[in-house]
This record gives structure tokens, sequence and C-alpha cells, in this order.
């Protein structure tokens, strides 16, 4: 009992003590710390999160690193922290690097925790009545649509969905008239899906599709068999999915078991992932879906590349990961940060500016745009399933 | 520091939900309705800051009243049950209200913005605490105030006639009975108070999360609710802090440096946990030692 008791203060003391080994200015290395969810049914999105960031940070260090207010060079390194997809874990995280000399965090990967995160934050930067936490971030994956808004300390580089789907449906409009009918599917549980599907529906209607009925899962769902059935009886030409990969995936078997044959089928974006031809690309044959990133561009190709040695892979989120660390390294030597022990709140100040300055950053598929509430607006392209692979079916801007 | 006083915030409402299931424990009962009443005290009470305005402490007051009379509402013909069906019978009741918050809509235009639930989307811009100009140590303040008030409470009841009652309910209801006791009155008590207890701890989450949403509000939480107060131990109130600190300050936080192993070890520690201290963290024979211990020095010099 005795050395149990022992074991497990050794383990707590050791648990606490990182905390006070922040990133140290004097041996000129800077640590970016992401967070997001490594556990539970979307931890592949802080994996890959994860592997984007450090791919990134190599680039970086490869070629020099980042310069910093004084003068030095700095190397990058990331840590990534866990926060299950749990708004409550989020909050603490952040919290937690926030005591540490980090200057910006990266992350969430849901919405919900964004939600509530950003939701701690200053709202209005240099409000003393407002007691809220002066700390930069930067979502990477977060995608439903308007939380950077929340707080001035709150950034995005996530693709507007609203100009995705605007676009895509306008698109079926003109290039496939005879499609009249529109049915939809969401994880209703997931905010961003839940979201998303209110725009797909919104979009759908504006450009003439009747919406014949939606079928509601939630995200740990494993049988569907209702739902398709709902699917199958309402025989819409369309059917629009607003799921993320696993929950697609379980949908288009049971479609597959049930003989359901839409004409077209269309995707969450997240979806665009290899997760969902991982998952079942023979079921998913055809399906459009709108994304920022595809290995189009010589910088995307070698980005993929990167990120698969990391351990990840390269998708429109991780992308955006990817992006984020470039754009991070800009804006230090734009504003001059000093990296030390003794400048963090000069320098989170600093970083919430020159992100909010921001009207153009560079992105794999082309020049990103900067909106005044801190959002992206990233170039983007549809993809479909081909034979095993995601291939670019159009691009909107060309 | 703001970190370690962010989570005496969440340890501090934790708490208070391991309390809300403490006193359902008492009487022997299992109930995983307590994330119900969390979350109905945490849209009430987020509301009514939100939506009409009112100070902090009381809207958690009417959270509290409200989760208490659905406590007692749904005693009634949920406690006529026991055991298992317990068990299922206060899981549907927890799922109906997450599922209720799933559909519920209220929103009011505020200047360019709508504020209140949002179905699936959940409740945002429950900024209380920081547009009040709060800091993240008022809050804690604030929170352990809450706590230590609702535990010396609990102390006092669980030394009091209706605590020994309480008790003698958990111990052998028959036997209970047989004493004149009337059973479901003292279940429904049990779960009365714990519904109290859980509005006020909802309604403090929502302010501190300032977005709250159906899906917080699952079996998971309320499982953690049964499992504070069964790994303290239920000697007294003083367990379920400890569990919660075991589980939200160690588990949680303190292996959060071990990655992925972390959610590992998770479930390994606290079956060992259970395993070395079968009867609770701090369970009787514990209690009688530390109470030994701090009387010791005070023995009258003459005895």
């Amino acid at each position: 009992m005795r050395n149990a008791t022992v074991a497990l203060t050794a383990l707590l003391a050791g648990s606490v003590l990182p905390l006070s080994d922040g990133p140290l200015a004097q041996d000129r290395t800077v640590k970016i710390t992401g967070f997001g969810a490594k556990s539970g049914v979307v931890r592949v999105f802080g994996v890959n999160s994860e592997a984007a960031m450090k791919a990134a940070a190599e680039e970086i260090n490869k070629a020099g690193g980042v310069t910093l207010g004084d003068g030095t060079k700095a190397k990058l390194t990331v840590e990534f922290l866990d926060d299950r997809c749990n708004a409550e874990e989020g909050i603490s995280v952040v919290r937690r690097i926030a005591s540490t000399d980090a200057f910006v965090a990266v992350g969430p990967t849901c919405s919900n925790v964004a939600e509530s995160l950003f939701g701690i934050l200053q709202k209005k930067a240099g409000d003393a009545s407002d007691s809220g936490l002066q700390f930069p971030i930067i979502a990477d994956v977060a995608a439903k649509g308007g939380l950077a808004k929340i707080s001035e300390w709150s950034f995005r580089n996530v693709p507007s969905e609203f100009e995705m789907y605007k676009s895509l449906m306008a698109w079926v409009k003109a290039t496939r008239p005879e499609l009249k009918t529109l049915y939809g599917g969401v994880e209703k549980d997931f905010a961003h899906s839940n979201a998303t599907f209110g725009v797909m529906k919104a979009q759908a209607e504006a450009n003439g599709l009747q919406v014949a009925g939606t079928s509601e899962w939630l995200l740990n769902d494993t049988t569907f068999s209702t739902q398709v059935r709902d699917m199958k009886r309402a025989n819409a030409d369309i059917v629009a999915i607003s799921a993320h990969p696993f929950t697609t995936c379980g949908v288009l078997k049971e479609m597959q078991r049930q003989g359901v044959k839409p004409k077209l089928l269309i995707g969450l974006t997240s979806s665009s992932s290899i997760e969902t031809l991982q998952g079942c690309a023979a079921q998913a044959e055809g399906i459009i879906i709108p994304t920022s990133f595809a290995p189009v561009t010589p910088e995307a190709k070698k980005a993929a590349e990167q990120v698969a040695k990391h351990g990840g892979s390269a998708d429109l989120h991780s992308a955006a990961a990817y992006e984020i660390m470039f754009i991070l390294k800009d804006v230090i030597e734009s504003q001059k940060i000093m990296a030390k022990p003794d400048t963090v709140q000069a320098d989170r100040n600093k970083m919430r500016e020159g992100l909010a300055a921001l009207k153009e950053t560079n992105g794999l598929l082309g020049k990103v745009g900067r909106t005044a509430d801190r959002e992206a607006i990233k170039p983007f392209l549809y993809v479909h399933a081909k034979d095993g692979n995601w291939v670019v079916l159009h691009k909107p801007s060309s | 520091m703001d970190f370690y006083l962010g989570l005496a915030q969440i340890i501090g409402v934790h708490t208070l939900l391991g309390l809300s299931a403490y006193c359902v424990l008492l009487t022997g009962q299992v109930s995983l309705a307590q994330a119900g009443f969390f979350a109905i005290g945490a849209y009430v009470a987020g509301m009514l800051t939100v939506l009409a305005g009112w100070s902090l402490v009381p809207a958690l007051l009417i959270s509290a009243l409200v989760s208490g009379a659905v406590a007692c509402a749904v005693g009634f013909p949920a406690l006529r049950v026991k055991g298992l069906m317990l068990v299922v019978a206060t899981t549907a009741f927890g799922e109906a209200v997450r599922l209720f918050f799933f559909n519920f809509t209220y929103q009011i235009q505020a200047g360019n913005l709508k504020l209140g639930p949002h179905g699936g989307e959940g409740f945002r811009q429950i900024r209380y605490f920081p547009e009040n100009g709060w800091s993240t140590l008022d809050v804690v303040i604030f929170i352990w105030i809450v706590v230590a008030l609702v535990m010396a409470a609990l102390w006092w009841l669980d030394r009091s006639r209706a605590g020994a009652v309480l008790r003698a309910v958990g111990e052998d209801e028959l036997a209970a009975q047989s004493s004149g006791i009337n059973i479901t009155a003292v279940k429904v008590s049990a779960m009365t108070i714990g519904g109290l207890i859980a509005g006020i701890g909802g309604g403090i989450f929502a302010h501190y999360t300032t977005h709250i949403e159906h899906i917080q509000f699952g079996v998971v939480l309320a499982t953690f609710a049964i499992a504070y107060p069964i790994l303290g131990g239920l000697s007294n109130v003083f367990g379920t802090l400890l569990a919660v600190i075991f589980i939200q300050g160690f588990l949680i936080e303190g292996l959060r440096f071990m990655g992925d192993w972390r959610n590992l070890l998770f479930g390994g520690l606290i079956v060992l946990a259970m395993n070395i201290r079968p009867r609770g963290l701090l369970d009787a024979g514990t209690t009688r030692a530390l109470k030994r211990l701090f009387s010791s020095g005070k023995e009258p010099s003459g005895a």
C-alpha cells in the first residue's frame, strides 16, 4: 500500500513538473503548441494536424528557422496536446498553454470545443471591462461557420463552407439540370455536420432543388438501416450526406446493401480524406465533395509527402495546420516577436495584431484571403472519388 | 497559475455533480439522472443571465429550484423501482433531457446577434464571468464558496436525524421500513436534494464553459457523477471531493503529458484504485484513523 502511495505521488509530481518547462528563448527555439482530438472517433484529425505542424516546422527549420525580434534565428518545435474533443478539456488545455511562455496556440479539432474556448477569450481586444483570456488561438480544423467572430483573439484558417456549397449547388444546377430533388443525411449531434447541413439544404433550395426529406443519425451510430430506408423511399436524384468519414461510410455501405443508387452523391468537406477511401472506397465511388486541399500544385504535393513522412495524411484540415505554421513564421518576423519569458504578453498582443492585420496569406492551393472577422477565404475545388482516389473534378475559380 | 485556477474551477463544479449523486447513493440507489439535472441547471441559469439579464446568484437559485422540482417529480415514479431497473429508468430520463435540449431552440435578437439555445448547435455566449470583469481567481473563490456551503450542509445533514434516516434506508431498506420510515419520501427527498445540487453545479458549469450543448450531458457525464462518490467512498462528503481531485486533477490533467498513454492508464488506474480501496478512497476506517490522528494531541490532560 505504501509503495503504491509513493508511486502515485511520484507520478503526480512528474505530471505537474513539466508545466514549468516552457519554451526558453535563450536556447533559441520557439515552441508552437497545437491541440485537438487525438482520442475517440475523430482522433485522426488530431493525428493529422500534429503531423502537418511537425512537417511544416521541419521545412521552416531546414530553411533556416524563424527570425526573432532581436535578429536572432530560432528553430520551431511542435508540441501537440489531446483535448479529447471535450470542451472542458479544451479550456483546460488552453489555460495550460497560456500558463507557459507560448504566444499562440493552434487548434482545436472540434467546433464544440472552439465554441467554448473562444468564449473564454476576451471578446474585444483591449476592453478593460472584459476579463477574458488574452491569448491568440488560430484554428485549423473546427469548421462550423462563424466561430472566429466570438472573440478578437480567435482566428481561423478553415475554408468557408458556405461559399463552397453555394458554388457546388450552383454548379450542379448548371451542369446537371435534369436533377430536381435532393435527400439529406446528417450526423445530427455533431455541431459541424449539423451546421453544414443547414448550408447544404439552403443552397440546394436556392438553386431550385426540392428537398425530399432528411435522415438523421449520431456520430457514434453504427447501424443506419432505418435512415437509409427513408432515403430509399424518397427516391431523390441527389443524396447529400453531411457527416464525417466514419458514419459516411456506414451510410454508404447501407445504401449499397439496400440498393439505393442516387444519380449524384454529395459529401461533407471533412469526408474528402483518406479515411473515407480506406473505409469505403467502393461505396464512395463518384461522391463529390468541395475541398480546400488536393495535391494539385507543387507546394501541395510536397506538403502531402512531408505530412505522410510524419505519420499523417494531408487533407483540407491538416493542410490548414501546415499553412498556419508558415503564417505564424511570417507574423513572428513581421511583428518582431521576441519569444522571451519577459515579453510573453507583449508577444501575444503582437501576434494577435499581426494575425488581425493579415489581408492575404500563402496557401497550398494559392492565395488565401483574410476577412475582417478573422476568417479565411480559401481557394477550393471539387473532388470526386474515383478508383480509390480523390480526383479533381472541377476548379470553380478557373 | 491561471491553469491551476482553471483546474480548481473544474474540480469544484465536478464536486457539486458528484455530491448530487452522493445524496442519492446514501439511500442505496444508483441514479444516472444527475447529468439530466445538471443539464437543466445549465440551460436555466444560462438563459436567465444571457436572455433575461439576471445576476448569477439568483439565476443559480432558480436553476437549483427547477432542477430540484424536476428531480422530485421524477423521483416518485422512478424510485418505485430498484437496482438495475432504476439505473435503466434514470438513464432513460437523462437521455430524454439531453434530447429535449438537442431539439430545444429559443433565441432572441440582440443587435446583430441571436442569443439563446439553438438545438443541436448549442447555446453560446454565456459570458457572464468575463463580461462582468470576474477574474479566474474570483470565479474560483465563488465556486469554492458554493462547494463549501453545499459540503457543510451535507455534512450537517449526515449528522442529523435526517442523515441517519437516509443511511438507514441505504443500509437495509426492509429494516428501515419496519421501523416506520416512509421509504418513498426518503428516497424522493434524497433525489430532490441531489437535483438541487446538480442544478447549481450545472448553472456554474454553463458560465465557466461559456457554451453548452446537449452532447456534454450524456451518459459519460452521468457515469462520472456516480463514479465520484463510489470511488471516493460514502463515509462522508470529502470522499467525493478526493475522487474528483483524483480523476480530474490527476488522471485527466496530471497525466496529459503522457499523450496517447493517458487514455489507457485512465481506466487502469481507476480499476487499481478501486481494488486497493474497495470501500472508497476515504472509507470509514480511514476517516476514523484521521480523526484519531487529529484528536490525539487534544486529549484532556486529566484523562
